[in-house]
């Protein structure tokens, strides 16, 4: 790792912290079903998701380790809440199974388009872990798209509920997608072999196409934080009530090209702006670590 | 313990078919196919793995019983995981899934898709107990990460089945 230029070392050390960090944050979110799903199935699917997706971002941690010279624990978990780097998505609290289902549905396509590029990624020990975890993330949709079609064709309310759901994860979904730090020089080496700018159209493409297959409404929520409208992947517009201040974050395609405007609530994750509900878990997650650091596991 | 001076590839791999999965012990690591490599130099010898899942809680568990072994051969092991050919479900020698069906656990009902196929369905697996093919999956997920959950409708029993990944 050590013939490794300067340059390509900080490209590198954002990028891997952010599929890191994602992956560690969403399997913790995962995690707290266990004992609480609906039913006992559930109970070991998302605990087993969860098993994954920390046992992923230990993977990832560990590439990183070789990087910065730390410990994959301790670049874990010796960090401040605001030095993650995941999208704020993934800290959002669990909620209700809906905004659950949601979350993952989305969460696991845009994990997919991300790895699914990352194969090409000239840093070879992260093209061959992305091959290697793309195998195992089929699963993760396999199960979140048995859930969408049972509600999608089940009762009125399950349905109604997931839309709902579907509407914010979806708006905090783009917060995935954010422009990473040195991300043009990652670029310029290929260890990122397309900007996130493209596989973010890549995505809303995907979810957009896979949303409507359900017969579910492709929308973003109508909360003002949240975003105010939007359209339909037919290209059909809702128009937004704000008639004061800055105009409202939204989405819209034009010509098979999607256009984000404005910054939505659930972005910044990459810049290590987080929402107060990631103080709690951060503390949960870090706490064990900080009282005793010389601990080993 | 036997202290020696060499120890052969053959050797090696006699030692290995004795080591059992620690998730599934009726199955060796070798019958499992996470052995990608052997290296012998006198008698160090390097054993390269595949992980089946990356965050499979057992492969400090498989680490240490290879090492075990072959300490207990008199060989100086290392044990080194890479990524690199991904291990697949293919991997799993015949007489491993003839091992896995005895045990109660559905071999994988199919080869790994190649490249990242989406994967719609999984084939229904034969009940290990009373033989039907009329199953269907319950849960993609089971009781470790590479087993998931059918239902017999035949003999009317839940099982596992071993995934294809």
């Amino acid at each position: 790792m050590t013939n490794l230029s300067p340059a390509f070392k900080e490209s590198l050390e954002p990028l891997l912290l952010a599929l890191a960090d994602d992956e560690l944050i969403m399997g913790h979110r995962h995690s707290e079903w266990t004992g609480w799903a609906p039913h006992i199935e559930e109970d070991i699917a998302f605990s087993s998701i969860a098993q994954d997706e920390i046992g992923h971002a230990n993977l990832f941690y560990t590439l990183l380790s070789g990087v910065v010279d730390k410990s994959p624990d301790e670049i874990a978990l010796a960090r401040g809440a605001s030095e993650y780097r995941h999208a704020i998505i993934c800290e959002r609290p669990n909620r209700d199974w809906a905004f659950t289902l949601a979350r993952h549905f989305l969460y696991d396509a845009a994990e997919r388009i991300r790895l699914e590029s990352l194969r090409a990624s000239a840093y070879k020990p992260l093209a061959d872990v992305a091959d290697k975890l793309l195998r195992e993330e089929r699963y993760h949709e396999l199960h979140a798209e048995a859930w969408f079609s049972r509600l999608s064709s089940g009762p009125m309310e399950g349905r109604h509920e997931l839309t709902m759901a579907l509407s914010e994860a979806l708006s905090d979904s783009i917060g995935l997608f954010e422009t990473i730090d040195s991300e043009k020089v990652a670029l310029e080496y290929s260890i990122l072999p397309e900007s996130n700018e493209d596989l973010l159209q890549r995505f809303l493409s995907d979810a957009s196409e896979r949303i409507e297959s359900y017969g579910l409404p492709f929308q973003l929520s109508s909360s003002e934080s949240e975003g105010e409208f939007l359209a339909t992947s037919s290209g059909e517009m809702i128009e937004g009530s704000d008639d004061q201040g800055a105009p409202p974050p939204a989405i819209a395609e034009a010509d098979g090209k999607w256009q984000v405007t404005g910054e939505f609530a659930g972005m910044g994750g990459r810049r290590g702006k987080h929402s107060p509900d990631f103080e709690e878990l951060w503390d949960d997650l870090t706490k064990t670590y900080r009282e005793e650091p010389s601990a080993t596991w | 313990m036997v202290t020696r001076t060499s120890i052969s590839r053959q050797e090696v791999y006699e030692v290995l078919s004795g080591v059992a999965d620690p998730e599934i012990p009726a199955i060796s690591v070798v019958d499992l196919g996470i052995i990608e490599d052997v290296e012998v130099e006198e008698n160090r010898v390097k054993v390269t793995c595949l992980p089946t899942f990356v965050g499979c809680p057992a492969l400090d568990a498989i680490r240490e019983d290879i090492e075990k072994a072959l300490e207990g051969a008199g060989a100086e092991p290392e044990v080194v995981f890479v990524y690199q050919p991904p291990w697949t479900s293919d991997r799993i020698t015949v007489e491993g899934k003839h091992k896995l069906e005895e045990y109660g656990l559905a071999p994988p009902t199919g080869r790994s898709p190649a490249g990242p196929t989406r994967l719609t369905l999984l084939a229904p697996a034969k009940c290990p107990y009373c033989g039907s093919r009329d199953t269907v999956l319950e849960s993609p997920f089971g009781p470790t990460q590479c087993r998931a959950i059918s239902y017999c409708r035949s003999c009317r029993n839940p099982f596992e089945q071993f995934k294809v990944v």
